[in-house]
């Protein structure tokens, strides 16, 4: 087997104040092991060279099917996972490049809210050590209204103070979503990533959480990064979408511009998926042929030419395209743009 | 819950939402709320229902109580060995009924062999008078009713007759002179057996073919029926004394002189008395007897209440200071004891009310012993766990949670030291610990250390496949996203989760160890002597008397054994059924 290298070319970019994250071509490829001595055969792409920006105080929404790698780009963006390549920056600073000190001081400023309330909370702990653990580790409040500021965060996120000394088993999903936001924003972070943090939940709570998110990003400044795989939601909470295909970010822009005006064929499949709630509209649908290419093995040039109407033969399946600016911060990969 | 999160959705705003809560009348106040439980009162809460457990539960109490708490009640110590004064037959005289012929010899003779010795005795029985060895002849002569003189003989002069009594020829190993051989010659003549010749004894012996032996001879033993037994113990009879005795007796006098002192001759009763200087000496009889105790006499009275006891086939007889002694006769030996009070181990005794259980081969109380076995047991089954709780968590934690080549080099010593057979490596070690002679308190401690080693795989295995699994959990993520230190994520996060397994594995572990303990203690390897451990209490049956006959001192320790890894096993089923939360019992 030939030797599997990971290219990483990247030009460094400049920070821009207004941006509190910076990714750019990030990569994260997990290895494939196998044989007698787990040698790396193969990787997996789960994230393969995305660029975007956040701005502060907004929220970003990524979205893209099952498996494309939008939990993976959150995971790594917070250092949870090593990167294989490109750059994080936050607040101008390579998260990957932080010592353990540095890194612990960054904890709280980047959090994150996880898809399952139910496996992120540990059944051993009540709830006020769920959430005050960290602040103490932390030491980001004094002993003394260390209780207070635990009422507080439980208050801001609907929760009773009787509720301190609960269990996680005792709640019912929309509550225990709360306590992750809570132990999330007890660390007072300035970027949070909700990573998928509704699709767990039925809609009557979705609609709870989703506002709850809202209410809090404007009482403290919060930046969200929105991973999900729900246009409608996205569609409530986003300032910018960014759309993934198989590692790949295919289409970034202002939500405006991205709803009204989908470039990309993938993102234009995407979006006419969204149910219209009107049954005299005929919906005109653009239905996807074959299935998602393993991100192990993915497709050259293109990654979605297996799958595109437009695909055009000789090119998209040939030569991998570059981001392209289509004007006002709205991004795509796609060589039907090729001027 | 629902309503209030109704609230929420209507309000579209948490903050306003939650003060709304506050003032909402329909609220349930915090005491007419349902109590909350912790997960850890849920499943004390579960224990106690389950009534099997709650019956282990309430034996392991009883056991501790019995074991630690009993220990310091019971008035005996492990080890009080307890005596009882009993009367035991001790030998006191032997007696023997003589019908053989008793031979004496002189002191410093020395017989060519020790078939001679033989050939007199034949010659005694046979009536033969004279036996010829290689260098001497011995003759035997009668001198009184069953008295025989026996005497060596140094050949001097051969002489053979023809049939006119002329002499033939004559052989002369001596030189001897003519006067002599003069003697000889009239004695041959007339028949005459002993010579006097210049104050020398000579015997004629007259030999086949009408040959004559002249012998000088020699006086070196007797032979006698009569059996005189010495009352001092310390004295012996000497052939010297007997020929005189015999000699006395057979001229029909009563007195002798012997070494310088006067013996009399006083018919008693049963048997005849020799006084020495006027005082008992000895007594005659057919019977010898003799003190067996060191130091001890039997006066003539008692000889002769023992002879009579004999001849009238008497089993019993009261001796002078009127103790009862008992006689029994084997094939003409009579052994004659008498009960004396001695103060001996109380073994094997009987469940009564000092002793509720009886007592063991040593003579201490079995009750008492159960109670520190117990402590023992109980003591080593609580060390080995947390011996092995401690290692094992200690290593599957971490091969859990950093994973990688530690993981894997955890495991490959987990399987190594699942590989040691246990049961040999404790044989090996208890036999070791035998030869070095190690101290009893310390075979505990290296008891306990053994099987603890032994012991922690299975925990080690189960801890690291928990936190495995564990540290996939997205609480374990969050945990690393908030900045949580990595011993507190292992400590707080990690071990806690892992406890209800732990707790129900340590509590099955309990009874296993108990049991290995026991084991090794009732087969000599574990606990010895003189602590008590359950196993080496039951160790008694052993003895298969003490197994068919003294029930009370091994049952009670089975049933104990029995009883407390019932109550472990119980107890560790009712925990995991508690721990685990899909129980709504």
């Amino acid at each position: 087997m030939a030797k599997i290298t990971i290219e990483n070319d990247f030009t460094p970019i400049v920070h821009d104040d207004k941006n509190i994250l910076e990714v750019n071509k990030l990569k994260k490829y997990f290895p494939i092991k196998d044989g007698l001595f787990q040698s790396t055969v193969g990787y997996v792409r789960a994230v393969d060279g995305i660029t975007f920006n956040i701005e502060r105080g907004t929220t970003m929404g990524l979205v893209g099917e099952s498996g494309c790698g939008k939990s993976t780009a959150g995971r790594t963006i917070l250092r949870l996972l090593e990167k294989t390549g490109g750059q994080v920056l936050f607040n101008g600073k390579e998260v990957h490049d932080l010592d353990k000190k540095e890194m612990k001081e960054l904890r709280t400023k980047m959090q994150i809210i996880f898809q399952d309330p139910y496996s992120s909370l540990s059944p051993r702990l009540p709830i006020h050590e769920i959430i005050g653990e960290a602040v103490r580790e932390h030491n980001l409040v004094p002993k003394n209204e260390y209780n207070e500021y635990i009422d507080t965060i439980m208050h801001n996120c609907g929760l009773q103070p009787y509720h301190k000394d609960r269990y996680p088993h005792e709640f019912s999903g929309g509550q225990r979503q709360r306590i992750c936001i809570a132990r999330a924003l007890a660390l007072n972070p300035q970027f949070v990533v909700c990573d998928e943090p509704v699709s767990a939940l039925d809609v009557s709570i979705q609609a709870q959480i989703i506002n709850l998110l809202k209410d809090l990003q404007s009482k403290y400044h919060l930046t969200y990064l929105f991973i999900s795989h729900d246009l409608s939601v996205v569609e409530h909470i986003s300032d910018t979408i960014g759309v993934m295909y198989l590692g790949d970010l295919v289409e970034f822009g202002k939500k405006e511009d991205i709803f009204a005006n989908p470039l990309h064929p993938y993102t234009q499949a995407l979006f006419s998926a969204i149910p219209i709630p009107d049954p005299t509209v005929k919906m005109n649908r653009v239905i996807l042929e074959g299935n998602i290419p393993s991100p192990a093995n993915p497709p050259k040039g293109c990654k979605f030419h297996t799958r595109c109407k437009y695909c055009k033969k000789g090119v998209c399946d040939v030569e991998r395209p570059h981001m392209k600016d289509m004007g006002d911060g709205h991004t795509v990969v796609c060589h039907l743009y090729d001027k | 819950m629902a309503d209030k999160n109704i609230d929420l959705e209507k309000n579209n705003n948490p903050q306003e939402n939650t003060g709304n809560m506050f003032e909402n009348e329909n609220e349930l106040n915090e005491d007419q709320r349902v109590k909350i439980l912790s997960p850890g009162m849920l499943v004390v809460k579960r224990f106690i229902r389950n009534r099997l457990a709650i019956v282990g539960t309430v034996i392991l109490i009883v056991m501790i109580l019995f074991s630690f708490i009993g220990g310091a009640l019971s008035p005996y110590a492990e080890n009080q060995s307890f005596y009882k004064t009993s009367d035991v037959a001790k030998d006191y005289a032997a007696a023997a009924l003589n019908n053989e012929p008793q031979f004496y010899y002189a002191n410093g003779v020395e017989f060519e062999n020790t078939l001679v010795k033989f050939e007199i005795i034949n010659a005694v029985s046979q009536n033969k008078t004279y036996l010829k060895g290689k260098d001497y002849f011995y003759t035997v002569t009668e001198a009184g009713e069953g008295f025989y003189l026996i005497a060596r003989a140094e050949e001097a002069a051969t002489v053979k007759l023809d049939q006119n009594g002329t002499a033939i020829s004559s052989e002369y190993a001596q030189d001897i002179s003519s006067e002599l051989e003069e003697a000889f010659m009239g004695c041959i003549t007339s028949g005459e057996d002993n010579l006097s010749f210049e104050g020398k004894d000579y015997s004629v012996v007259s030999m086949a073919d009408n040959t004559y032996t002249l012998c000088v001879a020699e006086d070196v033993g007797v032979s006698t029926r009569k059996v005189i037994s010495l009352l001092d113990k310390n004295e012996k009879l000497t052939f010297e004394f007997m020929r005189d005795f015999e000699l006395a007796l057979n001229d029909k006098k009563n007195e002798f002189e012997f070494d310088g002192a006067t013996y009399t001759v006083e018919e008693g009763n049963s048997f005849d008395i020799i006084n020495k200087n006027g005082e008992e000496y000895a007594c005659v009889s057919d019977y010898s007897i003799q003190s067996t105790v060191s130091g001890g006499k039997i006066s003539v009275d008692e000889m002769a209440s023992i002879v009579d006891a004999i001849t009238s086939r008497k089993t019993e007889y009261t001796n002078p200071d009127g103790v009862l002694c008992s006689i029994t006769n084997k094939d003409t030996r009579y052994t004659i004891t008498t009960d004396k009070k001695t103060r001996i181990l109380d073994t094997h005794a009987k469940p009564s009310k000092t002793h509720w259980l009886g007592t063991d081969k040593d003579g201490m109380d079995n009750l008492t012993r159960l109670m520190y076995g117990g402590r023992i047991s109980l003591f080593i089954g609580f060390v080995v766990v947390i011996i092995e709780l401690l290692i094992g968590v200690i290593l599957g934690g971490i091969a859990g949670y950093f994973g990688k080549w530690v993981d894997n080099l955890i495991m490959r010593i987990v399987d190594i030291v699942i590989c040691i057979p246990a049961m040999p490596i404790y044989i090996i070690l208890g036999s070791i610990m035998d030869t070095n002679q190690v101290d009893a308190q310390m075979r505990i401690f290296y008891l306990m250390f053994v099987l603890g080693i032994l012991s922690w795989p299975g925990i080690c295995r189960m801890v690291r496949g928990q936190i495995l699994s564990l540290r996939e959990q997205e609480f374990m993520i969050a945990t690393e996203a908030t900045g949580i230190s990595v011993r507190r994520r292992i400590f707080k996060h990690l071990i806690p989760n892992v406890i209800p397994q732990l707790i129900v594995i340590a509590t099955m572990d309990l009874g296993s160890i108990i049991l290995t303990e026991a084991t090794l203690s009732f087969l000599g390897l574990g606990v010895k002597f003189p602590y008590a451990s359950w196993g080496n209490i039951i160790n008694a049956v052993n003895d298969s008397y003490v197994m068919t006959h003294f029930w009370f001192e091994w049952i009670p320790a089975g049933f104990l054994i029995l009883l407390t890894v019932l109550g472990f096993n119980f107890v560790g089923d009712g925990l995991r059924d508690a721990f685990d939360p899909k129980m709504k019992r």
